[in-house]
Parts: C-alpha cells; sequence; structure tokens
C-alpha cells in the first residue's frame, strides 16, 4: 500500500514540476535589448474595432490607431488634428473643414475631402448615438475640404468630430473585418492581431505626423488592478494606466518609475432636492449643510490623495476659471458657521436627541448612493458623521446604480451622489445644464430636484447659441459662480486618474480626456 | 440506467432549460432600471440621451411586450440561433466560441490538477487515520479550503510572478506557461475539498464488513484498497465531480480576472453588467445545459461503476 502511494505521490509531483519547468520555459523575457516593442497594460471590456458601434472607437482612438478631424489638448480646448483649420459661415449653419494635405491612411490612401465626408456618412449611416450628437442637413467635399451643413446652429461641431465615434476611415476598403481587424486609419500605429485581452500593432509606415518611436506595440488588457500593478513592477509592461491608488505607492521610486497623474474629467456630484417642503429648500440648511463637510480631508485621507478636493462645476483639469470660482465658495470647511446659519434658519435641538428640528419635524434628509464605485460609499458615510456632527440626521439609502436615473428624474432624494462626466465632446454644455437648468414640462427631466433659476437658464440659453470659445468659456464661467452661490447641487470631489511607467520610456503623460492613451509623444528613453 | 430512463432524463433537460430560460427572460426585464440605458453604458456613467436609448429599443425589439419578446427569442433558439450580443456586437453562439476553449481548458486542467493531488493524499489521509501525517493532511486542506481564490491567484502571482520571476503575469492568451498559476489557483482549493471527501468516503468503506471479511481471508491491504474499498469509494464522489466540473465549465470569473484568462467568467460578469439579455440568455442556457449532460453521464457511468445498478436496470 505504502508504496503504491508513494509511487503515486511522486508522479504528481514530477508532473507538478515539469509543469513548472515547462512554464519557465514559456520564459518572461524582461530583457529587451533593443526598445522596439511598447508594452502597455490597461483595462478594456470592450470586444470590437468597429468604430461606429457602441463606445469601441474609444479603443481605436487610445491604441493610437484611429484620429478626427479635430482632437483635445491638455486643458480640453479643441484643436485641430486631421482638419488643420476649420471656419463657419454667417448663418451659423455651414461648417469647412480643410484637411490636411499631408495626412494618408495606414495603407497610402490619401485623406481628401471626399474621403473625410465619406466616413461621417458611414458613421452616421451606422450610428444612432451620431444623430443624437447633432444632425446634419447635408456633407458635401470640395478638395481637401469637408463641408458640413447642419440643420440648427451648433456651436460645438469641431468638439463634437472629435469624439471617437467620428474617427476617420477609409471607406474604400471593404474585404477588412473592422471588428477583428480594425478599420484603415490614420494613426501612428496599426493592428496587427486583435483580440479583446491582448493587441498587437504595428508602426504605420505612412503616418502623416512624422516617424513613429516604436515598431511593435503591445496592449495588454489586465482587468485586475493588483496584478496590473505586478506586471508594471516585474517589468513585463512598460506603462500601464489607472493604477490602483492603493498600488500607487509601489511607483515612488523615481529612479525606477514615472508616475503621470492628473484630475479627470469628471465629478462626484451631490444632487440636491430644492423643492419647498423639504429642508433643503433653505439656502442657508445648504450652506450649512456643505461648510459642515470637511471634503479637504475626505480627499486626502479617506481616499489617499486620489481625488481633488470639490467646489466648482467644473474640475481643475479644465480651462473654466477653477481657482477663480474656488475662491468665491464661501462653504469650504467650517463646523462654526454651519451651527449658525442652522440657527438662523431655525432649527434648534429642542427635545435633545443630538438631531436640530423646527415646527416638530427633525432635519433629516435621504442621501441616495450606489456601491459601483468605490468612493462613494465612503462619501456617503463620511457626510453622514460630519454632518451629523452639526445636527443633521442622515439616512443613508444604498441603492443599485441602474435605479439611479430614475430616483433623480422623479426626486426621490434629499441628496444623492454619483459619479459623472462634465465634458462631453469637450465642452461641459451638456453638463452645465442637465441637472441645473429649470425642468418645465419634463424639458429638462434630470433635474429631478427642482432647482429653478432665470438667470442660469437664461445664460445656458446664450450658451447653446454662442459660437465663439472666450464667450463660451465666460458663460460657463458665470454659471458655475451661480452654481456655487445658491448650491444646486455640489461637488464632493474629482478623481484624479494616472499613468504609470518604468524608465524605458519616456513621454508617457495621462491627459485628462481619456480618448488618448498611446501616443507618439511615448518614446523608448532617450530617442529624440 | 434503461433506454426508457435516459429518454426521460432527455425530456426533463429540455423542460428544465426551458423554465431557465423563461425564468432568466423574466428576471432581466424585472430587474431594477432601464435595461437599455444599462446596455449601452453599462456601470461606466456615460451621459445617454433618451433618443440613443430610444433607437436601441427599438433596434432590439424591446419595446414590444414581454412575452412576444420572449417567444421570439425561443423560436430563434430553436432554429439553432442562440441570439446576438448587443455588448459584443457578434452572434451569442461566436461569443461563446470566443472563451469555450480557454474555459475547457483551465476547467480540464485543474481538475486534472485536483484529481493527481487528492486522491493519493485523501486515501493516504484516511490509511493513516488520526496520526500525524493524516492531522497535518487535514491542516493543509483546511487552510486550501479557507483561502479565498483571488487572495491565493494574487499570492501566486506574487510569488511566482514578480519575486522569482519563474511565470508570466501578463495573460490575454491561451498557453500552457499562463495556464499553470490559474490551474493551480483552482486545482489547490478543489484538491482540498476533495481530499477531505475522499478521506471520509474511504474511512467508511474501510470500516465495512465486506472489508473486514476480507482481511479475515488474508487479502493484502493494498489489494483491499485499490480493488474493493477505491471503486465502491469512486461513486460518491463522481457525483460531486460532476456538479464541480459544471461549476468550472461556467467559468470562474475571479480567477479569470486576476490571471486575464481570457475565458467564460468574465464575459458572464458582464453580459449581466451590461444587461446583454441573449448574451446573458445563451450562457445561462449553456451553463445548465453543462450542469445536466455532466450529471446524466455520471448516473450512466453508475451503470459501468455498479454492477447492482445495471442488474437493476436491467
Amino acid at each position: 500500500m505504502k508504496k503504491i502511494v508513494k509511487t503515486t505521490a511522486a508522479a504528481a509531483m514530477i508532473g507538478l514540476l515539469a509543469l513548472a519547468v515547462a512554464g519557465c520555459g514559456g520564459g518572461v523575457d524582461k530583457k529587451q535589448a533593443a526598445k522596439d516593442t511598447f508594452k502597455f497594460g490597461m483595462t478594456n471590456f470592450d470586444d470590437s474595432l468597429e468604430p461606429t458601434e457602441n463606445y469601441f472607437g474609444w479603443s481605436v482612438m487610445r491604441y493610437g490607431l484611429g484620429e478626427c478631424l479635430s482632437k483635445f489638448d491638455k486643458q480640453m480646448k479643441t484643436v485641430p488634428c486631421l482638419a488643420e483649420s476649420w471656419k463657419v459661415s454667417d448663418d451659423k449653419l455651414t461648417w469647412t473643414f480643410k484637411i490636411r494635405d499631408n495626412v494618408v491612411y495606414s495603407n497610402g490612401n490619401k485623406v481628401t475631402g471626399e474621403a473625410a465626408k465619406k466616413s461621417i456618412e458611414r458613421t452616421f449611416a451606422k450610428s444612432a448615438r451620431a444623430k443624437a450628437i447633432f444632425e446634419y442637413e447635408s456633407i458635401t467635399s470640395d478638395g481637401q475640404n469637408v463641408i458640413i451643413k447642419t440643420k440648427v446652429p451648433v456651436a460645438t461641431l469641431p468638439g463634437m468630430l472629435g469624439d471617437p465615434l467620428f474617427i476617420i476611415i477609409d471607406t474604400s476598403v471593404t474585404d477588412r473585418d473592422y471588428a477583428k481587424q480594425g478599420p484603415i486609419c490614420t494613426g501612428p500605429y496599426m493592428v496587427k492581431s486583435y483580440s479583446k485581452e491582448k493587441t498587437l500593432m504595428e508602426a504605420n509606415p505612412h503616418y502623416w505626423g512624422g516617424a513613429v518611436p516604436f515598431k511593435n506595440l503591445e496592449l495588454n488588457s489586465i482587468n485586475d488592478t493588483t496584478t496590473r500593478a505586478m506586471a508594471l513592477q516585474s517589468g513585463e509592461i512598460d506603462a500601464a494606466v489607472n493604477i490602483a491608488f492603493g498600488d500607487l505607492q509601489l511607483f515612488q521610486d523615481k529612479k525606477k518609475f514615472h508616475i503621470s497623474e492628473i484630475g479627470s474629467l469628471r465629478d462626484v456630484l451631490a444632487r440636491i432636492n430644492v423643492r419647498e417642503g423639504g429642508p433643503l429648500s433653505d439656502l442657508r440648511v445648504r450652506q450649512a449643510l456643505v461648510s459642515s463637510l470637511d471634503r479637504e480631508t475626505y480627499a486626502n485621507v479617506l481616499l489617499k490623495g486620489t481625488f481633488i478636493a470639490g467646489g466648482p462645476y467644473l474640475p481643475p483639469s479644465v480651462d473654466y476659471g477653477f481657482d477663480e470660482i474656488k475662491k468665491l465658495d464661501k462653504n469650504t470647511y467650517n463646523v462654526e458657521r454651519a451651527k449658525k446659519l442652522l440657527e438662523e434658519a431655525g432649527w434648534k435641538d429642542i427635545n435633545g436627541d443630538g438631531i436640530l428640528d423646527k415646527d416638530g419635524q427633525n432635519l433629516e434628509l435621504d442621501f441616495v448612493y450606489y456601491s459601483g464605485r468605490a468612493e462613494l460609499p465612503l462619501y456617503a458615510e463620511a457626510t453622514q458623521s460630519d454632518a451629523g456632527k452639526v445636527g443633521f440626521k442622515i439616512n443613508l439609502k444604498n441603492v443599485d446604480y441602474n435605479t439611479i436615473d430614475g430616483m433623480g428624474q422623479r426626486g426621490e432624494y434629499d441628496l444623492m451622489i454619483s459619479n459623472v462626466l462634465t465634458m462631453q465632446a469637450g465642452d461641459p454644455e451638456v453638463f452645465m445644464n442637465m441637472y441645473t437648468r429649470t425642468n418645465i414640462d419634463s424639458s429638462n427631466p434630470q433635474n429631478g430636484g427642482g432647482y429653478s433659476n432665470p438667470k442660469y437658464d437664461a445664460l445656458g440659453d446664450q450658451l447653446i447659441k454662442e459660437f465663439d470659445y472666450a464667450k463660451r468659456r465666460e458663460l460657463v464661467i458665470e454659471m458655475e459662480k451661480i452654481a456655487i452661490e445658491d448650491i444646486p447641487n455640489f461637488v464632493f470631489g474629482y478623481p484624479k486618474t494616472n499613468m504609470v511607467s518604468n524608465l524605458s520610456i519616456t513621454g508617457a503623460e495621462i491627459l485628462p480626456c481619456d480618448y488618448y492613451w498611446i501616443t507618439t509623444d511615448i518614446k523608448p528613453a532617450g530617442a529624440k | 440506467m434503461s433506454k426508457k430512463q435516459v429518454l426521460a432524463r432527455i425530456w426533463q433537460i429540455i423542460l428544465v432549460l426551458l423554465g431557465i430560460s423563461f425564468i432568466t427572460f423574466a428576471l432581466m426585464m424585472l430587474a431594477p432600471g432601464d435595461p437599455v440605458r444599462q446596455m449601452i453604458a453599462g456601470n461606466q456613467d456615460i451621459m445617454v440621451t433618451q433618443a440613443e436609448i430610444d433607437a436601441v429599443r427599438h433596434e432590439l425589439g424591446l419595446d414590444k411586450p414581454f412575452i412576444f419578446q420572449y417567444l421570439s427569442w425561443l423560436g430563434n433558439i430553436l432554429q439553432g440561433d442562440l441570439g446576438f450580443s448587443y455588448m459584443r456586437k457578434k452572434p451569442v453562439f461566436d461569443v461563446l466560441m470566443d472563451h469555450l476553449p480557454a474555459t475547457l481548458i483551465l476547467a480540464m486542467a485543474s481538475s486534472v490538477f485536483m484529481i493527481i493531488f487528492a486522491v493519493p493524499l485523501g486515501i493516504f489521509s484516511a490509511v493513516h487515520c488520526n496520526g500525524p501525517i493524516d492531522y497535518f493532511i487535514r491542516g493543509l486542506t483546511f487552510i486550501g479550503v479557507s483561502m479565498p481564490n483571488f487572495w491565493m491567484g494574487l499570492m501566486l502571482l506574487w510569488i511566482f510572478g514578480l519575486k522569482l520571476g519563474i511565470l508570466p503575469i501578463v495573460g490575454g492568451r491561451v498557453g500552457f506557461d499562463i495556464l499553470i498559476l490559474p490551474m493551480t489557483t483552482l486545482g489547490v482549493v478543489m484538491a482540498a475539498k476533495y481530499t477531505r471527501q475522499v478521506r471520509a468516503t474511504v474511512l467508511e468503506e474501510l470500516s465495512q464488513d465486506y472489508v473486514v471479511g476480507a482481511r479475515a481471508r488474508g487479502m493484502s491491504e493494498s489489494y483491499i484498497l485499490w480493488r474493493e474499498v477505491l471503486p465502491n469509494a469512486m461513486l460518491p464522489l463522481i457525483t460531486l465531480f460532476g456538479l464541480s466540473l459544471g461549476n468550472l465549465l461556467g467559468g470562474a470569473s475571479v480567477v479569470e480576472m486576476v490571471f486575464s484568462w481570457p475565458g467564460l467568467g468574465l464575459t458572464v460578469v458582464q453580459s449581466i453588467t451590461y444587461r446583454d439579455f441573449q448574451l446573458v440568455q445563451g450562457i445561462v442556457l449553456w451553463i445548465a445545459l453543462m450542469y445536466m449532460v455532466i450529471n446524466l453521464v455520471v448516473d450512466l457511468s453508475y451503470n459501468y461503476l455498479d454492477p447492482r445498478l445495471r442488474k437493476a436496470g436491467k
């Protein structure tokens, strides 16, 4: 018996050893003699490179495969990309985009006005989302110009055409499976092989923007954040996006790694129900609530510096007067002020239970949140604790993410927190109006909190019609000033995003707009 | 099992699949929130316009009555069309085929790993019952079943990938070197569970009268163990193994996530998150079918493993 058991055990051990040796043979080649391959770790849940379907265009752009007529710079301003310039007619209905003369697709075909026209038309033919972004009357071409006539004036059309949905592709190529091989585009890299888990790219020999830094690109989908960090530590990848805040400390050694971190375009926004009858209809109560919250500590301690403390509607990563508006914010953390404001508003703890009351009603708020994003429960609990210190009773309601939208529209909350994107197509117009503009006859259903300010609405109306960027910026800043004064909603914080790289490469910098990961700025160390 | 019984089981499988498909379909539709909004944005907090939601709702036929949608889906299934994944933008069958090979490989490899360790260790532990070796093995199995998959996976990655550097951390493909760590992660937990099971079953058999009789007749211990005890002990183990295999064939989402293994597990989770109802339906049908077919195979295997059942069947 013993012999048999021993033999079996020995066989098992030999089997395991063989597996391990085979594993070693499979080899992790950490040393790369010549840095001609850039290995990147990222999250990816998409399974297709067809830019007109779902949000797959984001991957096409992130991988350095596709480009649009316009793009967004570090401050989210819309700047030229494939189009070198654009202009709008006096009636604001006709836009003319002039395509650069030297732009070619990766197959060598020239990008003409006609080629761009066909690409945009294809997007409209295949994507319902395109029509939701803008509707055109006609698209024509003239040499290197593509001319778009819209049905109504669209002030932000150049920015809209920077959305990855409108990546310019060579529509003359029909014998290609766009989903698996990717479309023929103009970016610095082109697809060698694609799968959801791993994509291999190679340099586009016809790239119009100059030399492509790497011959090969390996894009690894590593969705587990800890695994992604380990892969970067081990040198299996050269750079990774969105390293978890708990893992960032592993990369603090500047002799080995470079951390690029920036505030994203997102807000953790608390929507407030200001309808009559609710305690938050009183501005003083809203001010007291916000003053009672130590948002700096939440960002720096609770969330370990991965957030920037909230203030103005729009994050500091975009050029909409963040510092100027922040200075106007009277509702920074000040417990004494909060208590005083509540007293002025008539709230007193008459029955001595620690909760303020007025006319027999406790100062109780329903705080709705969801757990899909790790920071939201933390913010909710911190609010419960801090606001409780000045006499609020906060009832936390953790709900399914899918119900947030409906509850928001129906106003079934006193406070509702969510993580929202502030810029669409490089412009904050949609966001500025979405939760704050007056909701008349369901014209703005997302404003379920009932806030209404004619001055704010008037600025919003002007914003829709204004084409000049500088003037638009001023309008947005004015709207933000009203919002910080009136507190129809408030911002808990702005999440940061990051890209971490080892020193075998340079130029791996994260941009606020997460359309761009792989750019020609990322080069082998020492390359010019 | 007679032919009639087998046919009855197949009918049972079809009825159960129908029931499961209906319940899954209903649950997807009854879940809170707007399924179409969820399909478009998942949990990504993307601003989705009502026009976009309405367009997709119409495109997918989700503006039609529930029962009509279900019957339409069922009609397609009967014609061999599992539907179309909105999230992946490809036929559900193709999505399944993309991920099944990896899932099958991982399931088989971890099962083999489990058998290699669990059977000898369980027998060894039973034979040396309440001895130091038995306590040691039981201790190990206790640790094994107590460790969460994801934690063990990360520890293995840390040791073999980061510290020793002998195995790759980056997965994303099906390869022998990539397979070792996820296989070990799943295999260790299963082996720990089955070692205890093998030990308990063998111990039970060892206390049976026929073993006492065999010993009295002077048969060797190894003969008794391998020829008499083990065949009897295997029957309950095969049933358990069938259930575990069925579970593995549905994908191991946590392990797949940690090791970037391109199996079905992550697809299952993602399809539910995105309310990709046709894909969910396809995957649920696959998992249910696997469970039932494997259990049917297990039941059929009894005929060969247990002569008493064979005779009863006749």
